[in-house]
């Protein structure tokens, strides 16, 4: 059966949101609205130099101050707790472990130096400004050149020259793709640092019971089983005893994946202190502490025919890793980025080399898309292959891109293309799209003095890829749980281990189960965020998994429900099953609406008297179902982005911007739409306004929101969406569209710029972001500094 | 600690509170008032989470102190709905939009158009086009929706057409 609903009802519909009464009328609990009984608050200090041998630490002074707790140095710390280690059986991997406060020697400005609990954080902040630190400087890395240099100073013992890992691969016949090429047509970007910034920062209540041994970790994260295992065996804490906890979190975008040091740091301290201890980071923690995404250099080298067809690539990516390791290992990154690159198209040959470096900043993190740059540099290098070669930016993908005819297919990094519709929905775009009118109407913008740009790309995203696509990676795909019951009243609760924040999975998956099992929307409450109550799952939110993974794994826990309540029904009503159907939680014959029993007074049966419930039927209303997603699959989708470029300022207005989307079977297209439109306007900004700064000396630029400039609803345009809905034959034909906008909407827009670029006979970008500085710089307007 | 008694109205219950003089008035509404509706993303004026109505002004309660409020009267969004779990009309109108998705940002928006509406209907001036709501939104910050979704609502909000429960 295609698209995956027994009965079309809500799946489809622009349902209304179950989260949104609660966000609404602002009666959600964030990590910062528990409050507890004596709770106390967590304040770290963090090192002001990117480098640096700590000589001595004096807080005498700040444990004087009333209402002070305790004050942990990084040596108190480590007296209770186990340094962290990423550490994975990778080859070649060198992931240094460390503590949770540094002691020895600090690596970037923001590492936490020491933890002051109090009664208030005014009164933490003050004990903090009282703790005297002296540091002998060291010779900070600033960018991956600088760390790779020959001599360059090694940031740790265990990760020689700096080299945190290196890998390259060959797929295919390289030489002889070159060796047959017309032109090599070569292309660098070079990424800026840009960062998650959900709007709630990081934070979390630890709550120790003294009594029972028992800690309670509320914290704001995408993935409670992961932090609880990991944190666990670095604070000393039996997993047994230590339940972690998520209610409403404010935005992850990949940031809440892992677990950091301050999670442990404060955790610790709760146990120590013997009570609850809340930490949550300010804005300016947030931005210079809490790492950021997306520093990576590209080189490519395209061998390409005279009428522009792939023959063969070679890329070789610089990452810049900052200081310290965090989950998932950045062979992962590296995975992602290789295995994806070439994307929707024909590539026979492919090279791909990689060095992952380590820097004195923050930690390079998971950004909604992880492996966006793929798809940026490969989406640029088809518009430098197409001016090479004299055709247009449609023409090259077009005679590149595999379409459906084609598949399936594998890609040259072995992965199998199936139901891909990347092709179709460029195909889809182009006809919406006037590419002569476009041409026109610059040209006669020209003519009034003014520069427009128009650009285009087209992708696949991994959402949630395959067994194949993520063994390629590195990286395991697992399976995904739902529990389902129904409840003794006919009711039903879920349990499921994502921790949404912000995806809407209250809705979506009370959507599906409510049109599986006939009981209605409301009557439906999806538990997550409780290690105590949800099953186990490695990755939480992430990955844009959810609309594949978790619908399945509730699909098929609803269908067993109402197996087993048709079962018992069928006796009952004296009617086979097949004549059977349940509406609005009653089971009822066919035909027949006076024949009828409420799905309440069978759970009742099954709950209270299985004994008196008819032989040999299945009366348990509590079933886990393993969804193991059919194999996965791919999204697609295909994006066209207008711009005007202002010549004397600078500026880049995005005037239009239309997405061809297929995420398969939309469950809410009201969620879809915010998902793809949230993304793009994330990859907007992350473009255009948002830098995380460092200067030379490693001190963090950027570290207020009037320094690192989030988009605000007047930059962005109103973006036009077309759907497309291509269903297989799996049950659940739902595929991830959380990522896709921020990965895409880059390449659009720096097309869209080059093409104004060229218009005037400019070079093209080969560096981000694309301030009104740079703009001037790249028109030629004034000297690049 | 410094102190000092002040007296505020907050949706309209009046409280006579002893605070310390350098406390925010966010955190007076969220820790001393436990009103955790209101929310901090950035504790320096710019993104607009904190906003709250004082004396009928549209207001950020992170960069003004408590103290600062003495004598006046303040809104903040547990004040909008009523207590039989009906939204008000600007909550609806997002509502129906689906305006927003993790809701950290939300109370600051509900609030910025609420006032917007409370203009209106006062007769004062209110952004009409999308491009002049987008303006007037600018002072708040949303991370997850790219804000398409909020001038929906917004507009929706002003033209006073929130529809029923569906």
């Amino acid at each position: 059966m295609a698209g995956g609903s027994a009965i079309s009802g809500l799946v489809g519909a622009r349902v209304h949101r179950k989260e949104d009464r609660t966000i609404l009328t602002g009666t959600g609990r964030y990590v910062d609205d528990v409050q507890a009984r004596g709770m106390l608050h967590a304040h770290f200090l963090r090192s002001t130099v990117a480098h640096g041998r700590i000589t001595s630490i004096d807080v005498d002074e700040a444990r004087k101050v009333e209402g002070v707790v305790r004050v942990f140095t990084g040596a108190d710390m480590s007296a209770i707790t186990e340094d962290l280690s990423f550490a994975q059986p990778i080859p070649g991997l060198h992931s240094p472990s460390y503590p949770a406060i540094a002691h020895d020697v600090v690596r970037f400005v923001g590492e936490p130096v020491a933890l002051i609990i109090a009664e208030s954080r005014y009164i933490a902040e003050d004990a903090a400004g009282l703790i005297e630190i002296d540091y002998d400087i060291l010779d900070p890395i600033m960018s991956t050149t600088a760390g790779l240099a020959d001599g360059a100073t090694e940031l740790f013992g265990d990760v020689p020259g700096n080299v945190v890992h290196t890998d390259e691969q060959l797929f295919g016949d390289i030489e002889a793709a070159f060796s047959q090429a017309d032109h090599v047509v070569e292309q660098s970007l070079d990424q800026h640092r840009w960062a998650c910034n959900p709007m709630e920062t990081r934070g979390g209540v630890a709550t120790y019971e003294t009594g029972s041994g028992q800690l309670v970790y509320e914290a704001s994260t995408q993935t409670t089983h992961t932090l609880r295992f990991l944190l666990a065996g670095w604070i000393r804490q039996p997993i047994h005893q230590f339940r972690v906890t998520a209610n409403n979190i404010g935005g992850g975008f990949g940031l809440k994946f892992s677990a950091y040091r301050e999670d442990v740091a404060v955790c610790a301290a709760a146990k120590a202190v013997g009570g609850a201890v809340k930490w949550v980071e300010d804005r300016n923690e947030h931005l210079v502490a809490a790492g950021a995404a997306r520093e990576e250099q590209l080189t490519l080298q395209a061998a390409v025919k005279a009428d522009g067809t792939l023959l063969g690539l070679r890329v070789t990516m610089k990452l810049d890793a900052g200081a310290y390791p965090i989950n998932p290992p950045a062979t992962v990154y590296a995975g992602l980025v290789r295995t994806t690159l070439p994307g929707p198209y024909k590539l026979p040959a492919y090279h791909f080399q990689h060095h992952i470096v380590a820097t004195n900043k923050a930690s390079y993190i998971s950004l909604r898309g992880p492996w966006a740059v793929e798809t940026l540099v490969r989406e640029r290098l088809m518009d430098k292959i197409a001016e090479t070669c004299g055709i247009s930016p449609v023409e090259v993908r077009t005679r590149n891109l595999i379409t459906l005819d084609d598949q399936p297919t594998k890609m040259i990094t072995n992965v199998t293309l199936e139901n891909v519709t990347a092709a179709e929905t460029f195909q889809k775009l182009v006809e919406m799209v006037d590419l002569d009118e476009v041409r026109r109407q610059q040209e006669a913008a020209r003519a009034e003095g003014r520069l427009l740009g128009f650009g285009v790309g087209t992708f696949i995203e991994p959402a949630p890829g395959t067994q194949e696509f993520w063994a390629a990676v590195g990286f395991p795909f697992g399976s995904e749980p739902c529990r389902i019951r129904i409840e003794i009243d006919g009711k039903v609760t879920a349990f499921t281990p994502q921790t949404p924040h912000g995806q809407s999975h209250e809705t979506t998956l009370s959507q599906l189960i409510a049109d599986e099992l006939g009981v209605g929307f409301d009557d439906i409450r999806i538990v997550y965020g409780d290690t105590d109550a949800t099953p186990f799952s490695m990755l939480g939110t992430g990955g844009s998994r959810a609309a594949t993974m978790a619908s399945g794994a509730a699909v098929y826990g609803a269908r067993e429900l109402r197996k087993r309540v048709l079962e018992i029904a069928s006796h009952m009503l004296e009617a086979s099953v097949e004549d059977l159907q349940i509406a609005d939680g009653v089971v009822s014959v066919k035909g027949a609406p006076g024949a009828s029993v409420p799905m309440g007074q069978i759970a009742m049966g099954c709950w209270l008297a299985p004994d008196q419930m008819p032989p040999g039927t299945n009366t348990e209303m509590e079933f886990v179902a393993d969804y193991d997603g059919e194999g996965g699959g791919f999204s697609q989708a295909s994006h066209a982005c207008w711009v005007e470029v202002d010549q004397q300022t600078g500026k880049i207005e995005v005037q239009r911007f239309l997405v061809v989307e297929d995420c398969g079977k939309m469950i809410n297209p009201a969620v879809v739409e915010g998902q793809v439109i949230g993304g793009i306007a994330m990859g907007v900004g992350g473009m255009l306004l948002e830098h995380s700064a460092y200067a030379e000396d490693g001190q963090y630029l950027t570290a207020t929101f009037m320094d690192y400039l989030m988009p605000s609803a007047p930059e962005l345009p109103e973006i036009e969406i077309e759907h497309m809905e291509f269903e297989t034959d799996k049950v659940v034909g739902s595929r991830g569209v959380g990522e896709g906008g921020t990965v895409l909407a880059p390449a659009a827009l720096l097309n869209a710029i080059d093409d104004a670029l060229a218009q005037v006979g400019r070079p093209r970008i080969t560096e981000t972001p694309i301030t009104p500085t740079r703009m001037l710089e790249l028109l030629g307007v004034i000297e690049k500094e | 600690m410094n102190t000092r008694e002040i007296t505020v109205t907050v949706n309209g219950r009046k409280r006579t509170v002893n605070v310390e003089v350098r406390r925010t008035l966010a955190d007076f509404l969220r820790e001393d008032l436990g009103l955790t509706a209101t929310h901090l993303g950035c504790e320096h004026g710019v993104c607009g989470a904190c906003t709250v109505i004082v004396d009928g002004h549209t207001e950020r309660s992170c960069t003004q102190l408590a103290v600062q409020a003495d004598g006046r009267e303040i809104t903040t969004v547990e004040g909008l709905a009523t207590g039989d779990g009906e939204l008000h009309p600007v909550q609806q109108a997002l509502r129906d939009n689906h305006s927003f998705q993790c809701g950290f940002c939300t109370p600051g928006f509900v609030m910025t158009i609420y006032g917007m509406c409370e203009d209106k209907k006062a007769g004062r001036p209110v952004p009409c086009s999308r491009t002049e709501i987008r303006e007037e939104l600018s002072g708040n910050i949303c991370r997850c929706t790219g804000y398409q979704s909020i001038v929906d609502g917004t507009e929706a909000a002003l033209a006073g057409t929130a529809g029923k429960e569906s």
